[in-house]
């Protein structure tokens, strides 16, 4: 548990980033997460969040080339670094173990 | 226009510096990225004014500890700082009252003067903008008539360029035409026509230098081709944009522009940015000068004075040598004898000084709206003044809070420099929170008071003037209020402050009680000027001028108009609504044209009396609701009446007539009888004395203005028939038309828009001195608890408590009364002096202003006194 420190925020971002791939920067990111979970964010809670992730090595980024678009300002993208694959695994892993303890028939009452 | 809108369509700048300031540098390039590609979608979603709010707010958000600089850190000064600040907030909460009083007091003040500030500087750019401006002069000229004196702009057409000719100095030379023709004071719109559309813009004619004397940018065509062409024709991107819908399509295209008497095609040789609200000449277009001169027989007479000559000096020329040469220029032409007692001057005056300085003197221009501008620069000062001494005071009152603290610092070995050091921060970091807010404020304002004074005002956030006054202000407010409060914490004996006994002295309070009657003398001034000011201003809207100018439209007699005239009037009198339809040659309420042109016998040589002369139909008296008060009007009844004349009464008492009717006079070469004598009516506005006006038939002279007086409550009515039989009379000329009263009430704008301010100041200035009065009376009631608490065991009623309370406040007060009574009654006299007709400094002016600011302070301390005599004692005298 200890070794990997994720809230439930920080994990929808890192898998969020790992989907995107190539294109994962902060309005992307964004935009993704607001089109699977419905939820509205503030950008600036993106970049928090995205620089936690850094500072905890799962995320690394670099900036990306100038485009006319932003009014000439660079994009800093997001990868998923090898760090963060295995947090991701590791949380999974605990709660696929944690699902598959819970008897079943508490978890699908109307099925029994 | 485009321009303009594109620039709105960016987002507000100042969230990007705030994240630059706060934020570390390689962060803030992929928030600012990130802002401006939301900002994008959200205008495509939620509209620009959404997209903003989001902007700001999500800029905003980023400041969080994570994102900001890393602030080195080499002595713990920054701390300390923190510490103070936190200190100075912590007991602004402590006590919301005062405090709130304070800051709002400071931001109402600073506000005020701020915007006051724009205001006036607003002002001082208007014609002062132009790059080559201060080689810019304007001709005037002045008449020397027997002992009078009169000077005025107008100068012949033919003047620009025979100056130029005879000049060496003069590097370029250009007429302008103010007004187009002197029975259309200040109306020079024109119609122009291309296809199905007809359009009146407004406009002028002038000379071939004029692109070259003033920076008005040219988006088409250079300022040499600009009018140099009999029939070209320069306009505005405005106008440029409603004719052909852009700069480039319109450049080389031609329009129908129907001038006073005739239609003619017209080319686009050039296209000049829409003008900025600052300057005093507003056009859309301008068409070449000697055409227009060439033909009219009158304008190109020398005795011909309607027009504007300026002139552009060559570098390093001087206009006094200038001006010396100038004198007599139009002697010769004018055949002007040297023993002539009349003389007729030329002199020269900046081109950037003629809006604020267009009033004559001796012939000389003296001043005029400048002092409009110098007194609102004052008030900004007085309010500015007033919001210091409120905070001084209230610093002061709320000090004795602070004696122990003063006492711990100075026993843990601050010295009093510390001290003074540490209040002035204080004040400081307080009037710079009220500077922001005030900004904001102003900001927010702005709008409201740009639609009351009729201006274009923005706040100038990157103007470096401005941003140094405002430091500057900050500064001085720092020091000023800082100062005393600074002093007089500073000074207190560690001792006694420590044992909570630190009672100021008479002279301390003595200080106080000065800034109080300081404050309510400024602002009683300030009322009382703003009454009179409204009341001034009503009175001159409102007053009988001697004709009903109620239903009255009035409309430009041009195009076909001026053959058709006589078929147009028989139609439209028998059009629904219409009851009479008249021309005169002047438009009643801007007779501009006056002068001595009547004689009549036994007319003494040195006897001159000024008429304003004016010619009409039959229908015009009775349009206009003048009354006959001795023989008749014109009528069709009697074919000799068209040689007759119609004198207002002043006329005949000035010209000495015993036996009017039947007289004869001779005006402008045409002689005949006195026929009716009617009421006299103002044709000016009441800026001006009443003149005598002599009434002219000439139903067939075709130029002027056409009057109609529709139905009353079927005015509506009237303008439509009015606007259908006017398109079939006068193809390819826009139906426009004005109000009488309206434009009458135009006459007194800046009497108005100084009024709404003055009220508007006026009221912030006495809020604000009562704000201060307050926190003054909570300090003395606070001081005088003991004292109350005593009186009352000893048998005082809350009554008597109150009274005594509130005497010494009331003394106060009466004494402002004393100091600001006369000095208003001087300031507002020699306001009324610019008017003709003013109302009288009544006594009961003063009485109510006086009983208004004693009843407000009377409010103002009301809560605190009667809380000072209804306290228990027990509760007041228990610490004993």
């Amino acid at each position: 548990m200890r070794k990997t420190q994720l809230g439930e925020f920080e994990e929808i971002v890192l898998l969020i980033v790992a989907t995107l791939g190539d294109n994962a920067y902060g309005v992307s990111i964004k935009e993704a997460i607001e089109l699977q979970t419905g939820r509205d964010l503030s950008i600036s809670a993106i970049h928090a969040t995205l620089h936690r992730l850094q500072k905890k090595g799962y995320v690394k980024s670099f900036m990306g080339g100038a485009s006319a678009e932003r009014g000439g300002r660079r994009k800093r993208f997001f990868s998923i670094t090898p760090l963060g694959t295995r947090a991701l695994h590791a949380i999974r892993e605990l709660r696929e173990q944690l699902w598959n303890q819970v008897p079943h028939n508490v978890v699908n009452p109307k099925t029994t | 226009m485009t321009q303009k809108g594109t620039k709105n369509n960016l987002p507000p700048k100042w969230p990007d510096r705030i994240l630059e300031f706060f934020c570390s540098s390689t962060l803030v390039e992929e928030m600012q990225g990130d802002l401006l590609e939301l900002y994008e979608k959200w205008t495509c979603r939620y509209g620009i004014r959404k997209a903003k709010f989001l902007y700001i707010l999500h800029a905003i958000r980023f400041l969080r500890p994570y994102a900001f600089k890393k602030i080195s850190i080499k002595h713990n000064s920054g701390i300390m700082i923190m510490n103070y600040v936190t200190f100075v907030f912590r007991r602004l909460l402590r006590s919301k009252t005062i405090s709130a009083i304070n800051i709002c007091g400071l931001v109402l003040g600073l506000a005020s003067a701020l915007i006051i500030y724009l205001w006036v500087e607003d002002e001082r750019r208007v014609d002062n903008f132009h790059s080559k401006g201060d080689r810019l002069y304007r001709v005037y000229m002045r008449q020397h008539f027997g002992d009078q004196t009169s000077a005025g702009y107008n100068s012949p057409a033919l003047l620009p360029e025979t100056l130029k000719n005879d000049f060496p100095e003069i590097e370029y030379a250009s007429g302008y035409a103010k007004v187009l023709r002197l029975s259309q004071q200040g109306d020079t719109y024109e119609s122009f026509q291309l296809d199905d559309k007809v359009y009146k813009m407004r406009g002028s004619r002038a000379g071939e230098d004029f692109f070259n004397m003033f920076s008005y940018p040219l988006l088409a065509g250079t300022a040499a081709n600009a009018l140099n062409d009999p029939n070209g024709i320069a306009i505005s991107r405005k106008m440029a944009n409603l004719f052909f819908g852009d700069v480039e399509r319109a450049f080389g295209s031609t329009l129908k522009f129907g001038s006073e008497n005739i239609s003619r095609d017209v080319a686009v040789t050039a296209v000049f940015e829409d003008l900025p609200s600052t300057a005093s000449d507003q056009f859309d277009y301008l068409v070449n000068w000697d055409y227009w001169v060439e033909h009219d027989d009158f304008k190109k007479s020398w005795g011909h004075f309607g027009t504007y000559t300026y002139v552009q000096l060559k570098d390093g020329s001087d206009p006094a040598l200038l001006e010396k040469k100038l004198v007599g220029y139009l002697d010769e032409r004018l055949n002007i004898k040297k023993e002539s007692n009349v003389k007729i001057e030329l002199g020269l005056q900046h081109f950037g000084d003629q809006y604020l300085y267009g009033n004559f003197e001796n012939g000389r221009p003296t001043g005029g709206r400048i002092t409009y501008v110098n007194s609102m620069a004052i008030a900004a000062l007085v309010i500015l003044i007033i919001a210091c001494i409120n905070f001084m005071n209230l610093s002061a009152a709320t000090s004795l809070k602070r004696a122990r603290e003063v006492g711990v610092r100075k026993v843990a070995g601050a010295s009093r420099g510390n001290l003074i050091l540490q209040f002035m921060g204080e004040t400081f970091i307080l009037a710079a929170f009220s500077i922001v807010v005030a900004l904001i404020t102003v900001y927010l304002i702005l709008p409201a008071f740009n639609q009351l004074t009729e201006k274009q005002i923005i706040l100038p956030w990157r103007e470096l003037k401005f941003i140094g006054n405002v430091v500057l202000t900050l500064t001085i407010v720092g020091i000023v209020a800082g100062s005393y409060p600074a002093l007089l914490l500073s000074a207190f004996k560690p001792a006694r402050a420590l044992k909570g006994k630190v009672i100021f002295s008479s002279r301390t309070t003595g200080f106080g009680k000065g800034m109080v009657v300081f404050q309510f003398a400024l602002s009683i001034l300030l009322i009382i000027l703003t009454m009179v000011v409204g009341f001034q201003t009503s009175y001159i809207k409102n007053k009988d001028i001697g004709y009903n100018r109620e239903n009255v439209i009035y409309l430009r007699l041009e195009g076909a108009l001026i053959k058709n005239y006589k078929a147009f009037k028989r139609e439209a009198m028998r059009l629904p609504g219409v009851a009479y339809v008249d021309r005169s040659s002047q438009t009643p309420h801007t007779m501009g044209l006056n002068g001595p042109f009547v004689d009549w016998e036994g007319k003494h040589p040195d006897q001159s009396v000024n008429f304003i002369p004016t010619s009409v139909g039959y229908d015009y008296v009775k349009l206009l609701g003048l009354k006959i008060i001795e023989g008749r009007d014109y009528s069709d009844e009697f074919p000799a009446d068209t040689t007759g004349f119609i004198v207002s009464e002043s006329g005949i008492r000035e010209m000495g007539l015993k036996d009017p009717l039947g007289a004869t006079i001779t005006v402008f070469n045409k002689k005949g009888p006195i026929i009716g004598i009617v009421n006299d009516f103002n044709g000016q506005s009441l800026h001006h004395s009443l003149t005598p006006i002599v009434i002219d038939f000439k139903e067939s002279l075709n130029f002027g203005t056409i009057l109609v007086r529709t139905k009353p409550g079927q005015t509506e009515e009237g303008i439509n028939s009015l606007r259908k039989a006017y398109s079939t009379y006068n193809p390819g000329y826009a139906f426009t038309y004005s109000f009488l009263d309206d434009a009458f009430q135009r006459l007194y704008q800046s009497e108005q828009i100084i009024s709404k301010l003055s009220s508007v100041f006026g009221s912030l200035s006495i809020f604000i001195s009562c704000l201060g009065l307050f926190g003054l009376a909570v300090y003395a009631a606070e001081q005088r608890t003991r004292e109350m608490g005593i009186r009352k065991v000893l048998g005082a009623t809350t009554a008597q408590i109150f009274l005594l309370f509130s005497r010494g406040f009331v003394k106060l007060i009466v004494v402002s009364i004393l100091i600001a009574v006369p000095l208003a009654w001087l300031a507002a006299n020699a306001w009324l002096q610019r008017f003709a007709y003013r109302i009288d400094l009544a006594w009961w002016i003063f009485a109510l202003a006086s009983a208004l600011a004693l009843l407000l302070a009377l409010l103002t301390i009301g809560s605190t006194a009667v809380k000072a005599g209804v306290r228990n004692p027990v509760d007041t005298l228990r610490t004993e």
